[in-house]
């Protein structure tokens, strides 16, 4: 009897193979979001925390990254006991801290103009992707990683380069398995990189509160060696104030409350 | 219905024991490289051959270049930098072309160089990206090997034209004008004249597209002789789309003309230039049309403009001045008068290839040379260089045994270079030194002096440099009475002996041995070639321009290899087919390749490498694209000749010139073809395609080096391409291949103490730099299958099982490597206002074992390794002991100190209304740590954290040993430190904060 269920699950394997080479674009991220917890399930989400932390040459860094349903986010890295802010957007500005000086500045408009776009991005640029006017075309199937995978161009708005409209494409590998994505490459549009193209490889995904999320990610460029970015928690919904993404106008951030005690 | 399924059944459950059956000795490595990619050392700072520049219709930022052996390469920053966007196909360009109607996304590339030097190489059709090149397909034109031009009609993105110079070496069809009316689904071969005459270069009036110009070129290469020209050459017009087509050449030279270019002037396109190849030297040169090809005049015959029409037939006109006119020569040249006159383009590399202008500002132009591209702010006067396209061509590289090791080779028209595989900052320009001029191939270390052999095309100097009195001497051998005419190879074979040092042979048609050094010579054999006469008059090559550059010399020794294990055994191969060896150290010698099966007669000989494992064997790899067979050949013998056996398989591209044999394991083998390097780990059963970031381009050497294990490849195009520690594949057997998870083995590594400057200058901001090998504990592990669900670790920890490092596991199938600094997490660091510069050292662990332990889901995966002092610091293991604890101590002191404020802090929030003891408290944490001013100039006078922080880093990153300065210094900082505990323990007694709840040190520091 084992051995016939064990068959039968052979066959079932074989089935499930020819399917899953009849995929659309569409069936592989509706696939994708029915295997990571259910469309329903993603669309409830309205923000994300996540707590992080890379080796770098023995040097360990944790930081948090929160990303809302509105389109505000912030980084927030800690060193030496200090939270350090960095590309906090409350939906129309766009701002970090010096680490010289710690004070508060702003980014530039284009950068900002940029970061307005990518409100739809929250929870996943393919959730609701037609409603935000992107587009998505599988490219067909590619081994990456040493997985079979399913190559998908996703288009989104286009955003502005040094005062140039520019198409924002980036490239997804979902695994022909689980549908989840391993792979995603993208030019570099602007800095010392640009026109190189990124790597972000994600694994260790696991359930948060009923969606499977990933829990490593290796950031770099592809075809060299990347930086292994290791998920410590991840909080769903997490309640912020949302203060903590304004621009702190006429205070500058300061490290202690000191001054005010003497 | 039933049957059916227990037929499937039945086949998928029988598949793997048959496959066992089978292939119980095939190991395929496809799928396996994993983490084990290449890194890229250039040099770029002579960069290569470009073949094509092409420019964006509206955005002057946007310029490519297409290059005859490195591919595809974008610049966003009109002509700053460049980056590759073409690596995984051919490498061989012969032209670009952006559709005008969308210029962002739409490009096409023909591929195969289109300027057909003796060295040029192969293309394989004609690719089209939708996407501005992320992604490509083939449009079809396998068998096309030369695209010279693709034209997209303006006004219908559909209709498109294409030039097909093809096949160099043999007759073909498939050559002439194409055109497709479907966006490149179908085709039609709208203008052919022979198998011989192929498409040289095409021009669309830009005012009407319907009028086309095509030079059509009959042209033909064999190893031994170039021929340009002949009756089929001809310059024709189509008025009608391509559907007829018409000769123009009213007012040519008569008799035969060879390749012709051709240029339309864009802002006034009745006016076209051509420069003509023809039988009579007067009449070769520029002519000028003024009413669109009817009739033409000619205009000038100066050098520049008739110089070796096979390589600079290009002509380009200022888009906005029909009367500016440049052409590419041997220096490339510019006429302001419409052709009358030229003068020569600003210094820069020779063999200019192809120019253009700039969209907006004919004062900005961009040239490509042998020697890379150029780009001129004045309108050609001064030229500077692009600083990041390593496209070097390297035909061969060598490597010595210094640390880090030196890799020489030698470069098509930029000499020969050496430089180190690792440099303080990366590899840049300023590390390479210059080791002999024009082209150079083989440059070998001598093996125990500071000495090193080089070479020019045909041998007409081979240098002996001294490196260290900088002293430089000839010493190739020259015939002396009695010897026929020696017949150097353009690319002549030079070795040296494993068995004795000054040796070093170098082959004409016999082949030369010295022990000397090259001071004296002795012929070691017969005339090892077959002698074919028919075969040698190169006087007579080059068609209607004489090209006797040498070049074509033929029946010629081209590779050499002495037995590492009997130095009486040499290996010959020559370039008219013979594998000739002797095992008697030259008396006696055999042809063995007399009759190889499979392989045709006279088929080149690239290269033969002597086993390290078996004198009596050898691989033989035989290249004969030089007489249109494009296969690959090569053949294992281990009876010293008497047979060889193929150990081709189908699956590989391109034709083969190199194999390397690994010093370990005999087979695991690595070959370089036109198109990539091929890995077997079954001696040549199964061949897989390396591609972790080794581009598909012409491998034309490979050396393996024995102390680091490194793999480099001397590619003709990319330059110098090093996988760095081959020794994993050496382990990979079908038993590993069913673990879950296999952890290779390692040496110990050293826990490098060695520094420099350097890298750290500016001035080189747009320069390539060559990337450097990690200097990390590598721990590399084979993974059976993708990790994608669930957690997995990596953690270091010492014998005892205490977690030392966390660290990012890798999760590819196949070879994984995770790196190690051999160091701890970094202190905990009292919270300032500032950051404190030296708390972000991270210590150093003790040398010894250490163990690697992966929990992958219910599976715990062990392996240990060592780590090693640097023997370089000349410490003694006390020595080591004090600076270990020293180190540790104030790394725990410095956390203490962390510990100290957090509870000070805590304190002074919880008794914020008495502002007596808040003033003490705050007048305490003052000496602590810094609490005002910035991390720039606005800086605070260092206080207790800093001074400790400082003294640890200072430490922590010596390579010595505490000095007694050093120690006293300590002593002040931990009797301030003490003191402050003091004062904080009475500070705390008076707060009476007893009922606080503090985190313990512990939680603290973990947190």
């Amino acid at each position: 009897m084992k051995k016939l269920i064990k068959l039968l699950f052979v066959v079932l394997i074989v089935v499930f193979s020819t399917q899953i080479n009849a995929q659309t674009a569409e069936e592989i991220i509706a696939n994708y979001f029915e295997n990571t917890g259910g469309i329903d399930k993603w669309q409830e989400a309205e923000g994300i925390k996540i707590s992080l932390k890379a080796n770098q040459g023995g040097m360990e860094i944790p930081w948090e990254i929160v990303q809302l349903k509105n389109g505000k986010q912030m980084t927030i890295v800690n060193l030496q006991g200090k939270a350090i802010k960095q590309d906090v957007f409350n939906g129309e500005v766009l701002w970090s801290s010096n680490f010289t000086t710690q004070k508060a500045e702003k980014g530039d408009k284009e950068t900002t103009d940029n970061m307005k776009l990518r409100k739809n991005d929250f929870p996943d640029p393919f959730l609701n992707y037609k409603e935000h006017g992107y587009t998505i075309e599988l490219l067909g199937e590619e081994t990456i990683d040493g997985a079979e995978t399913f190559k998908i161009k996703l288009t989104k708005t286009p955003i502005t380069v040094d005062g140039i409209k520019e198409e924002d494409v980036s490239y997804y590998f979902f695994d022909a398995e689980s549908f989840v994505p391993l792979v995603v490459h993208a030019e570099i549009k602007s800095g010392p990189m640009k026109g190189q193209v990124s790597e972000v490889k994600m694994s260790d995904y696991l359930e948060v509160e009923g969606l499977y999320l990933p829990h490593s990610i290796t950031q770099g460029i592809k075809g060299q060696p990347g930086q292994v970015i290791s998920v410590d928690k991840i909080e769903l919904n997490p309640q912020i104030d949302d203060a903590e993404f304004e621009f702190p106008e006429e205070e500058v951030l300061k490290a202690d409350s000191l001054k005010e005690i003497e | 219905m039933k049957r059916t399924l227990l037929a499937i059944v039945l086949s998928i459950g029988m598949l793997p024991i048959y496959l066992d059956a089978q292939t119980s000795e095939v190991i395929s490595a496809t799928g396996l490289f994993g983490d084990l990619r290449a890194r890229h050392i250039g040099p770029a700072l002579m960069s290569g051959r470009i073949n094509d520049m092409e420019t964006h219709p509206t955005n002057p930022r946007i310029i490519y270049t297409g290059t005859a052996g490195g591919g595809v390469w974008k610049s966003n920053d009109a002509g700053t930098t460049f980056n590759p966007i073409f690596d995984d196909y051919c490498q061989s360009i012969g032209a670009i072309a952006l559709d005008p109607n969308n210029p962002d996304n739409i490009i096409y590339v023909g591929t195969g160089e289109t300027w057909p030097r003796n060295s040029v190489s192969i293309g394989d059709g004609l690719y089209k990206s939708k996407d501005g090149g992320a992604n490509w397909e083939k449009l079809g034109f396998e068998k096309s090997e030369r695209i010279a031009n693709i034209i997209i009609n303006p006004d219908n993105s559909n209709e498109i034209y294409v030039a097909v110079l093809g096949a160099l070496w043999s007759d073909s069809n498939e050559r002439g004008v194409y055109k497709t009316t479907d966006g490149g689904v179908t085709w039609e071969k709208v203008l052919f004249v022979n198998q011989k005459t192929g498409a040289a270069d095409l021009a669309m009036d830009p005012t009407n597209p319907t009028i086309l110009y095509a030079s059509m070129w009959e042209f033909r290469r064999t190893a031994w002789s170039f021929e340009s020209g002949g009756d089929f050459s001809a310059l024709y017009k189509s008025t009608d789309a391509g559907k007829s087509w018409n000769k123009i050449h009213n007012g040519f030279p008569k008799g035969q003309l060879g390749r012709l270019a051709i240029a339309i002037a864009p802002s006034s396109p009745n006016i076209l230039y051509t420069i003509i190849e023809a039988e009579e030297d007067l009449r070769k040169g520029l002519y000028r049309s003024n009413d669109a090809g009817e009739n033409w005049e000619q205009l000038n015959n100066d050098f520049e403009i008739t110089v070796r029409p096979f390589y600079f037939s290009r002509i380009v006109v200022d888009p906005r001045n029909p009367d500016v006119v440049v052409k590419a020569g041997l220096i490339g040249s510019i006429s302001r008068d419409g052709g009358k006159t030229f003068k020569g383009l600003g210094n820069m590399h020779n063999d200019i290839h192809d120019i253009v202008f700039d969209i907006k500002d004919s004062d900005r132009i961009y040239v490509g040379t042998d020697g890379g591209v150029y780009r001129s702010w004045n309108g050609g006067t001064t030229m500077e260089i692009v600083e990041n396209l390593p496209l070097s061509q390297f035909y061969h590289v060598s490597v010595d045994n210094a640390v880090p090791y030196n890799v020489y080779g030698g470069l098509q028209d930029n000499g020969s270079w050496y430089g180190p595989s690792s440099a303080s900052g990366g590899i840049k320009a300023r590390e390479w030194s210059s080791i002999g001029g024009g082209d150079g191939f083989r440059v070998l270390r001598h093996p125990t002096k500071n000495i090193i052999y080089s070479e020019m095309q045909g041998a007409k100097n081979v240098w002996r440099y001294d490196v260290d009195n900088k002293l430089i001497k000839t010493i190739q051998p020259l015939p002396v009475k009695g010897n026929p005419k020696l017949r150097f190879n353009w690319n002549t074979p030079m070795a040296i002996s494993t068995h004795a040092p000054d040796r070093f042979y170098m082959g004409s048609q016999f082949l030369h041995k010295s022990d000397d050094m090259g001071d004296s010579w002795t012929i070691i054999s017969p005339d090892l070639t077959t002698n074919d006469k028919s075969k040698q008059e190169q006087e007579n090559s080059g068609g209607l321009s004489t090209d006797n550059s040498g070049a074509e010399n033929h029946t010629t020794i081209f590779t050499i290899a002495e037995s590492t294990l009997d130095e009486n055994i040499i290996w010959v191969g020559t370039d008219d087919g013979n594998v000739q060896v002797t095992m008697d150290g030259g008396k006696t010698w055999t042809n063995t390749s007399a009759d190889i099966a499979g392989l045709p007669k006279n088929t080149w000989v690239y290269h033969i490498e002597a086993s390290v494992h078996d004198k009596a064997t050898a691989y033989a790899v035989f290249e004969g694209h030089t007489t249109g067979d494009l296969k690959p050949y090569t053949y294992k013998t281990n009876n010293f000749g008497k047979t060889w056996t193929n150990i081709i398989t189908d699956n590989i591209v391109g034709f083969a010139r190199n194999i390397q044999e690994d010093y370990v394991n005999p087979n695991l083998l690595f070959l370089g073809t036109e198109f990539g390097l091929y890995i077997t780990l079954d001696g040549g059963k199964s061949w897989s395609k390396f591609t972790k970031n080794v581009p598909s381009v012409a491998i034309h050497f490979i050396e393996l080096h024995k102390e680091t294990n490194d793999l480099i490849l001397g590619t003709h195009g990319r330059g110098i391409i090093i996988i760095e520690d081959i020794s994993p594949l050496r382990e990979i057997t079908p038993s590993v291949l069913k673990e879950k998870l296999h952890f290779f083995t390692s040496d110990p590594t050293v826990m490098k103490d060695q520094g420099s400057f350097g890298g750290g200058f500016f001035g080189t901001e747009t320069q390539f730099t060559g990337s450097n090998p990690s200097t990390a504990v590598q721990i590399k592990y084979l993974l059976q299958k993708r990790h994608t669900f669930g957690k997995m670790t990596f953690e270091i920890q010492d014998m005892d099982g205490k977690i030392i490092s966390t660290l990012g596991a890798g999760k590819s199938k196949g070879i994984n490597i995770v790196n190690w600094s051999y160091s701890i997490k970094q202190p905990k660091v009292a919270k300032g206002k500032t950051f404190s510069a030296g708390g972000f050292t991270s210590p150093r662990v003790k040398a010894g074992k250490y163990k690697a332990v992966i929990t992958k889901g219910k599976d715990v995966f062990e392996h240990e390794f060592e780590v090693i002092y640097d023997k370089h610091a000349g410490l003694s293991s006390k020595d080591r002991e004090l600076k270990h604890n020293t180190t540790m101590g104030m790394y725990n002191m410095t956390q203490e100190l962390a510990y100290l404020v957090y509870e000070l802090d805590a304190v002074l929030d919880s008794i914020k209304d008495n502002k007596k003891l808040a003033l003490a408290l705050n007048s305490l944490k003052e000496t602590l740590v810094i609490t005002t001013g910035d991390n720039y100039v606005h800086t605070a006078e260092p206080q207790l954290r800093e001074r400790m922080a400082d003294l640890y880093t200072k430490i922590a990153g010596s390579y010595d040993k505490p000095s007694n300065n050093e120690l006293d210094n300590l002593v002040i900082i931990e009797e301030r430190f003490n003191k402050a505990k003091i004062d904080f323990a009475k500070l705390k007694k008076k707060a009476k904060v007893d009922d606080l709840i503090l985190k313990t040190f512990d939680e603290f520091i973990n947190e």
